[in-house]
């Protein structure tokens, strides 16, 4: 039945294959956008909201608050500095999607709206919410820039899993 | 009527046909099988579903594996009606339950197929990046592509297996319904094939891979679901008997006008045969030699001739006439050969 449609699919698979396999001198994953490679000795844009205890950008001090300082610490194993910019959840979420941040953190969980406009990292903790329920938390990084989201996840796994704010 | 039956009884029946020894270890191996698929995909299904993340090509994949779960489902539950005996309210028996399966199958297939193509489809045109990220077991931490390509691997063999060990059954037993699902079963090496290059392509940056080869997943299922549509409305729709592929008429029909065609009395003979299901129902109209009316031994032989040729022929009638009618018989009133190009419609 789908017969006559199998040499045709083989004929465009194949081409696909070889460039996938073309595609994987460059690490692997890799990130069609380049986001890493990018980052990685230079600046990391990072986005924050106001979200205590999880992060704190009110008023003009520096933002602080756990995400605040995981961020700054994945940017020092990539040798970059971080740039901040403030605003609400849905602002910064456009820009990430804009390709204009890195990293939007706001104590973001699981439950998450934002997974169509935004890659939501796998949680890397999990604590009781006001009505104690489980909820795990996770940061926003760019759709599909998989090089960065797998250093990104494998830091937070790896070196601060199931920590408490 | 059905003499066959009375003298063995007690085997294996469709309807009132009593399957012969072949016919009845198929059916009975090709039950075991269909249960066996059932078992298998409640496996695969929940290891694709466990993996499977934001991959559009996953998603493909794993929804062709839900939708194989009708085939067999259809044909055990098909197969149940079709041996129920003839009542007086179904006096054709119950054989058209194959016919109802496979229409249900195939509008499965089609819609999940359409569904799946404008899935893709669009996430290829606006241009959808899929996030795959890292997975953990314990301390350890990989990248989440390789569990996909793992369960696609696993779960792209033994269905390819099942399908080369149903299709032959499905020859054996003339059952489109195991013929669809043997072909489908058969076909999924391309699926898992495709995902596997979809998630490569995600894991060496072109974000477009994923989509892509999922496009081509849902394609190749839409395909399925309007080949298998069309051959299913044309056996509910009385088409003349075709072989099991649905790809050309059925030898069974000029066997059965030869046989009867070498009768001594006879001199020209046409049948018009449909597909029940697994069975034949057949209406033969012979012309007497000398227009000479043949007696009723003589009409009773010829209905045995016919019905010796296969199991399949057995609810048969056979119609003396003066001379073949051609608004009963179209194919007397067409040019031989005309309608031989479009098998099946």
């Amino acid at each position: 039945m789908a017969r006559t449609a199998r040499p045709l699919l083989t004929g465009l698979l194949v081409p696909v294959a070889l460039a996938a396999l073309a595609g994987c001198s460059g690490g692997f994953p890799a990130d069609p956008d380049g986001t890493l490679e990018r980052v990685t000795g230079d600046v990391l844009r990072v986005g924050i909201t106001d979200n205590p205890p999880w992060t704190e950008a009110a008023g003009g001090a520096p933002p602080g608050g756990l995400e605040a300082e995981l961020a700054t610490e994945f940017a020092g194993t990539l040798d970059a500095e971080v740039d901040w910019t403030v605003g609400s959840e849905e602002v910064l979420i456009r820009d990430l999607e804009a390709g204009e941040l890195d990293l939007v953190v706001g104590g973001f969980t699981g439950r998450s709206p934002w997974s169509k406009q935004a890659a939501l990292t796998t949680p890397y903790t999990t604590v009781p919410d006001e009505q104690g329920k489980p909820e795990p938390h996770v940061m926003a990084a760019p759709l599909g820039e998989n090089a960065f989201l797998v250093r990104l996840e494998t830091f937070l796994l790896q070196n601060h899993r199931d920590v408490l704010p | 009527m059905s003499r066959r039956t009375a003298e063995r009884g007690g085997g294996v029946t469709f309807g009132h046909t009593e399957l012969p020894d072949e016919q009845s270890a198929a059916l009975r191996r090709a039950i075991r099988l269909a249960w066996g698929t059932i078992g298998f995909l409640l496996v695969g299904v929940t290891l694709v579903y466990l993996v499977m993340g934001s991959s559009q090509a996953m998603k493909a994949a794993w929804a062709e594996d839900l939708l194989s779960f009708i085939p067999p489902i259809s044909f055990l539950v098909a197969v149940r009606f079709a041996r129920r005996r003839p009542t007086t309210a179904h006096p054709y028996g119950y054989h058209r339950s194959v016919g109802i399966g496979h229409l249900v199958a195939a509008a499965a297939l089609l819609t999940m197929g359409a569904f799946l193509v404008v899935d893709s489809g669009s996430g290829l045109l606006a241009a959808e990046h899929p996030p795959v990220g890292v997975m953990h077991l314990g301390d350890q931490v990989f990248w989440a592509g390789w569990p996909m390509i793992a369960a696609m691997v696993v779960t792209g063999i033994p269905p390819v297996l099942l399908g080369r060990a149903k299709m032959p059954l499905a020859r054996t037993l003339h059952d489109r319904v195991l013929y669809a699902d043997a072909d489908m079963n058969k076909a999924d090496w391309m699926t898992a094939l495709g995902s596997v290059v979809g998630i490569l392509g995600i894991g060496a940056g072109l974000w477009w891979a994923d989509s892509a080869a999922a496009l081509f997943i849902s394609v190749s299922i839409l395909r399925d679901g309007i080949t298998n549509l069309r051959v299913a409305a044309g056996a509910l729709m009385d088409a003349r008997a075709t072989t099991v592929d649905g790809d050309e008429p059925h030898p069974l029909t000029a066997e059965v006008d030869e046989r009867l065609r070498a009768l001594p009395w006879v001199e020209d003979a046409r049948s018009r045969i449909r597909d029940q299901g697994h069975v034949f129902h057949v209406e033969s109209f012979v012309v007497p030699r000398g227009g000479r009316a043949p007696g009723l031994r003589e009409l009773g032989d010829a209905r045995e001739a016919a019905i010796s040729l296969d199991w399949k022929v057995q609810d048969l009638v056979v119609v003396p006439v003066a001379e073949l009618p051609e608004e009963m018989l179209p194919s007397v009133a067409a040019e031989a050969g005309e309608d031989e190009q479009r098998p099946g419609r």
